[in-house]
């Protein structure tokens, strides 16, 4: 088994009157038990040029990490958006099976366990077509 | 405004042939500014008991169109084998197991008004006792991010 660790700081001093400081670690293991994952994708980059829907992670696919990532096994996946922010209007949303989870703006990164299987798709669409680079990868049993 | 940074750090020293130490820090700014910092949070913590039934841990609300917010969520359970299910919408997004975390943009726009259900984030415990789940959520400031009064 492989330590692979997840770890995370959210710090404001001034969003409320004492400052806010969240901090919390998480070891990556397999569903239910105390043993580290061993697969990953590797970190991966990819440009897209298009303000169309796109598949970035397909469960569809009968093999590679599609066919480890089952609801019953463990999964996460790390993705940031690598453009500068720019004018604040420029953002990718990113969506599992059809439904928006939310914007990453430039500059932007989300940490997430993904159920997976069939259809659970990890897609995006970009507000525009202008290049927009992602990096992403996926932690999994 | 206010100034709030989300880090990640990333780490294994056998999980590849060589050493993994990834790092990223965004701020977190309302949707179209490049300085406006988010000014609005909540931070709060529940236990999630098992009742073959889901809740909703941050509604979504009819005021968030075009708004920018953040989700932190963490299950505090220390037993391995016991995770919650996080949903959007009734789609799943996974599960936390015990000692996990996530942390996501979220699009908090409710279409349907307050109440009808579209895009909150829900919690389900399916095994175990009680989970302490603990979030937090950063929201720009153009409008009230409460759920209206009358439900």
């Amino acid at each position: 088994m492989a330590t692979t660790t997840a770890a995370i700081s959210i710090t404001s001093s001034d969003i409320m009157d004492n400052a806010v400081s969240i901090s919390n670690t998480a070891t990556l293991t397999t569903a239910g038990t105390d043993t580290g994952l061993t697969e990953t994708t590797g970190l991966a980059r990819k440009k897209f040029a298009t303000g169309s829907n796109t598949v970035l992670l397909d469960s569809a696919l009968a093999s590679g990490i599609a066919a480890d990532v089952t609801a019953a096994k463990s999964a996460k996946v790390y993705i940031r958006n690598i453009n500068d922010r720019g004018d604040g209007t420029k953002y990718v949303t990113i969506l599992i099976t059809a439904v928006e989870v939310g914007r990453l703006y430039g500059g932007d990164w989300m940490f997430f366990p993904w159920e997976g299987g069939s259809g659970k798709d990890v897609e995006f669409t970009a507000s525009d077509s202008t290049e927009t680079t992602l990096e992403f990868m996926v932690f999994h049993e | 405004m206010a100034t709030t940074t989300a880090s990640i750090t990333l780490t294994s020293s056998d999980l590849l042939s060589d050493s993994l130490a990834l790092s990223a820090t965004t701020t977190l700014y309302d949707d179209s500014t490049t300085a406006t910092g988010l000014t609005q949070c909540a931070v709060g913590s529940v236990k999630v008991h098992v009742t073959g039934g889901s809740f909703d841990l941050i509604p979504a609300l009819a005021s968030a169109e075009d708004q920018t917010q953040y989700v932190y969520i963490a299950n505090k359970n220390t037993t391995a084998a016991n995770y919650v299910l996080i949903s959007m919408y009734n789609e799943i997004i996974g599960r936390l197991y015990a000692g996990d975390w996530m942390f996501i943009p979220w699009n908090a726009y409710d279409p349907g008004g307050d109440d009808s259900s579209k895009n909150d984030i829900e919690v389900q415990a399916l095994v175990g006792g009680p989970q302490v789940v603990e979030y937090a959520v950063f929201t720009e400031t153009s409008a009230t991010n409460l759920d209206a009064s009358g439900d």
